[in-house]
C-alpha cells in the first residue's frame, strides 16, 4: 500500500528536535559564552535550512543567498534607524523584499543552468557588495550602521544572551517547518522532481521555471528574516559582514552540503558541526593564525566530500540500525 | 465539433542539416492505436518530441482537438492530455518509485494522500507496486520502463506516446506491456507506439505509420505495411549498412 510521509508525521521529531536544542538552551544558560555559540548555531542552521530549500530539494545552487540576507539586515536598521520603528515590523517587510528580489533575480538567472547558475548568482552578490559600498544613504557605506543598544522587547535587543538563543532556535524552528511542509507538499515533489531531471518534470506537467521560482521566492523570504534577526543581534553590519561569500552565501550552501543537502535535517547537523567547531578555533587559533578557521572549515568539507558524500545525515543512514531509526531523518 | 483528435500537418524538423523529419501529414484517430516504425534514426524519436513539445517543428502544424498546439511547451501539452515515455528512461532516481508515479499524479491529484492513492494505482498497472518503496535509482532497466509507463498514466492523458517501451522487457513482461496497452486502449484510450518488435506491431496496431529518412514511407493495417516492398527495403536496405 502507498507509503507516504506528510507533514503531519513531520511533528513528533520536529518537536523532539526543538526539545532537545532547548535543553541545550538550559543546560548553558549561564554560559555567556557558549549561548553565544549556540544563538550564531541556530541562526545559520536556519539560513542553511533556508538555502536548502532551493539548493537541496531543488539543486540550484545558489550563491546569492547572501543578498537576501543582507536586504533583511539593511531593512531592518532602516526601519529601526530611520523611521524609529520596533525591528518586529520589519520582519514582515523583509521576507517580502527578499522575495521580491529573488522573483526579479530569477528570471535570467534560470535560463542557466548547473555551475552557470552558480557563477551568475555568484556575480550578483558581489555587485550587490559593490553597491552596498556605493549607496550610503541606505546601508552606512563601508563604515557601516550601528544600532543603538536600548534593550527591551519592544526593541528586540536583550542584555541577556540568553534572549538571544532563543529568538535565534524560534528563527530555526520557522525555517525547518517552512522547509518541512514544503518538502511534503506539491511543491517540494516538482521541485524534486526539477533537480532529478527537467525533462521528465516538463512532460509531467510541471512548469520547471515557476517551480524554481516559487522555491528560490520562499528560501529568500526566510533567509531575509534571518538577516533582520543577525542586524539586531549584532548591532553593528557593514558590507563585507553582510556580503562577502565566504562568510555568507558560500557559508549556507557549505553548512547544509556538510550536514546533508537535499535532506530535512541535514542543514541543521552541519550546523552544529561547522558553527561551534568554527567558534572553538577561532579562540584557540585566531590570535596567532588569524584566518585558520577558514582552513579548518575548507578541511571539515574535504572530509565530508571524501567521506559522507551525502553529508552527515547520508553517513547516518548508512550506519547498520533499523531502518525505522534512520528513516526518520531521511527525506523519505 | 468533430475536430480531427490528433492531426500532423506537413511537419518537419531540421537539424543544422539534416532533415530528421521530412512534411509528414497524418492523422490520428480518438481511441485508436498506431504504431511509428522505420529503421534506426529514421525520425520516429524526433517526430514524437514535435508532438509533446520537447522540440517545435521547423514547418507545419501539429493541431490537437482542432487547436493548433505548436507554440504550447511539455508541461501545457501534459496538461491537455498528453503523456510519454521517453527512449532513454528518465527515471527521477533520487525519489522513491511510488513518488516518481506521484510526480505525474499530482496533476489531477492537489494532496500528497490523493496523488499516492492514484500513483500507487498506476503502479498496479504496471507491475511494480511491490516496489512502491524503493528508491527508483535501484530498478532495473527494464522496471524503469514499466515505471516510465506508470507515471505517463498517472497524468490521466488522452493520448499516450510509448517510444520503445518494449526494449529490454523479458518475454512475459513484453505480454504483459502489450495486454496492458489493449486493455487501456480498450477502454478508450488513445495510444501512439514507436516500437520495434515487429510482432508486437502486429499483434496490437489499429493502424501503421513508417517513417525512413525523416519522410512517411507508407500508412496502413499493419499487414499491408508489412508487406510493402518498400518498407522491406527500408528495413532490409537499413540492415545491410
Ligand atoms: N537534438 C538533435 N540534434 C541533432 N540531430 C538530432 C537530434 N535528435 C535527433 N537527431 C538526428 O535526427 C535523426 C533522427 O533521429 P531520431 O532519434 O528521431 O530517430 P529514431 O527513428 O527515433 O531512431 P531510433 O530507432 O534509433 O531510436 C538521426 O539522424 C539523429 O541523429
Ligand atoms: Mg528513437
Amino acid at each position: 500500500m502507498p507509503r507516504i510521509r506528510t507533514f503531519r508525521q513531520e511533528l513528533p521529531p520536529l518537536a523532539l528536535t526543538a526539545v532537545l536544542l532547548a535543553a541545550l538552551v538550559g543546560l548553558y544558560s549561564g554560559d555567556n559564552f557558549t549561548l553565544n555559540i549556540l544563538a550564531t548555531t541556530f541562526l545559520f542552521a536556519g539560513l542553511a535550512t533556508a538555502w536548502n530549500i532551493l539548493g537541496g530539494f531543488g539543486g540550484q545552487f545558489s550563491l546569492c543567498h547572501g543578498v537576501f540576507f543582507a536586504e533583511g539586515a539593511y531593512l531592518t536598521a532602516n526601519m529601526v534607524l530611520g523611521a524609529g520603528l520596533s525591528p518586529w515590523w520589519s520582519l514582515a517587510p523583509a521576507a517580502g523584499l527578499a522575495a521580491a528580489t529573488a522573483v526579479l533575480i530569477s528570471w535570467p538567472a534560470f535560463r542557466l543552468r548547473g555551475p552557470f547558475f552558480a557563477i551568475a548568482t555568484m556575480t550578483f552578490s558581489e555587485v550587490v557588495l559593490v553597491l552596498a559600498n556605493y549607496f550610503e544613504s541606505i546601508t552606512g557605506g563601508p563604515q557601516g550602521m550601528r544600532v543603538p543598544f536600548r534593550p527591551g522587547w519592544q526593541n528586540m535587543i536583550f542584555t541577556g544572551r540568553i534572549a538571544y538563543a532563543w529568538l535565534m532556535l524560534g528563527f530555526l524552528l520557522l525555517a525547518l517547518i517552512v522547509s518541512l511542509v514544503l518538502l511534503r507538499s506539491r511543491l517540494g515533489y516538482y521541485l524534486q522532481a526539477v533537480r532529478d531531471n527537467e525533462a521528465a518534470a516538463e512532460a509531467s506537467g510541471i512548469d520547471v521555471l515557476r517551480t524554481k521560482l516559487m522555491a528560490f521566492a520562499i528560501s529568500a523570504a526566510v533567509t531575509g528574516v534571518g538577516g533582520s534577526l543577525f542586524v539586531m543581534y549584532v548591532r553593528i553590519v557593514d558590507p563585507p559582514t553582510l556580503l562577502t561569500l565566504s562568510d555568507v552565501g558560500v557559508r549556507f550552501a557549505l553548512i547544509a552540503l556538510i550536514g546533508g543537502v537535499g535532506t530535512g535535517y541535514g542543514p541543521l547537523f552541519g550546523a552544529l558541526l561547522v558553527v561551534p567547531l568554527e567558534a572553538w578555533l577561532r579562540a584557540e587559533l585566531g590570535a596567532y593564525a588569524p584566518g585558520s578557521n577558514l582552513v579548518v572549515l575548507g578541511a571539515v568539507l574535504v572530509l565530508a566530500a571524501l567521506f559522507f558524500k551525502r553529508g552527515l545525515v547520508g553517513a547516518f543512514q548508512s550506519l547498520p540500525l533499523p531502518a525505522r531509526w534512520t528513516g526518520r531523518l531521511a527525506r523519505t | 465539433m468533430s475536430a480531427t483528435f490528433l492531426s500532423l500537418q506537413g511537419v518537419s524538423k531540421r537539424f543544422l542539416g539534416l532533415l530528421a523529419v521530412d512534411e509528414v501529414s497524418f492523422d490520428v484517430a480518438a481511441g485508436e492505436l498506431l504504431s511509428v516504425i522505420g529503421p534506426n534514426g529514421a525520425g520516429k524519436t524526433t517526430l514524437f518530441n514535435l508532438l509533446t513539445g520537447q522540440l517545435s517543428p521547423s514547418a507545419g502544424r501539429v493541431v490537437f482537438n482542432g487547436v493548433d498546439i505548436n507554440g504550447q511547451p511539455p508541461q501545457a501539452r501534459a496538461r491537455i492530455g498528453f503523456g510519454r515515455t521517453f527512449q532513454m528512461s528518465q527515471t527521477l532516481t533520487s525519489l522513491s518509485v511510488l513518488e516518481n508515479a506521484m510526480i505525474g499524479s499530482f496533476l489531477h491529484h492537489r494532496h500528497i494522500s490523493a496523488a499516492a492513492d492514484h500513483a500507487y494505482a498506476s503502479l498496479e498497472l504496471v507491475g511494480l507496486q511491490h516496489r512502491a518503496n524503493i528508491t527508483a535509482g535501484e530498478l532495473t532497466l527494464s522496471e524503469r520502463r514499466r515505471l516510465e509507463v506508470a507515471r505517463a498514466l498517472a497524468l490521466d492523458p488522452k493520448v499516450v506516446l510509448l517510444d520503445e517501451v518494449m526494449a529490454g522487457l523479458n518475454q512475459t513482461e513484453v505480454q504483459g506491456m502489450v495486454d496492458l496497452v489493449r486493455t487501456l486502449n480498450g477502454g478508450g484510450l488513445t495510444f501512439l507506439v514507436i516500437e520495434h518488435n515487429l510482432k508486437v506491431v502486429r499483434q496490437f496496431s489499429h493502424r501503421v505509420v513508417v517513417l525512413d529518412r525523416g519522410a512517411k514511407l507508407a500508412e496502413g493495417s499493419a499487414e499491408e505495411v508489412l508487406a510493402n516492398p518498400a518498407v522491406i527495403e527500408a528495413y532490409i536496405g537499413k540492415s545491410k549498412q
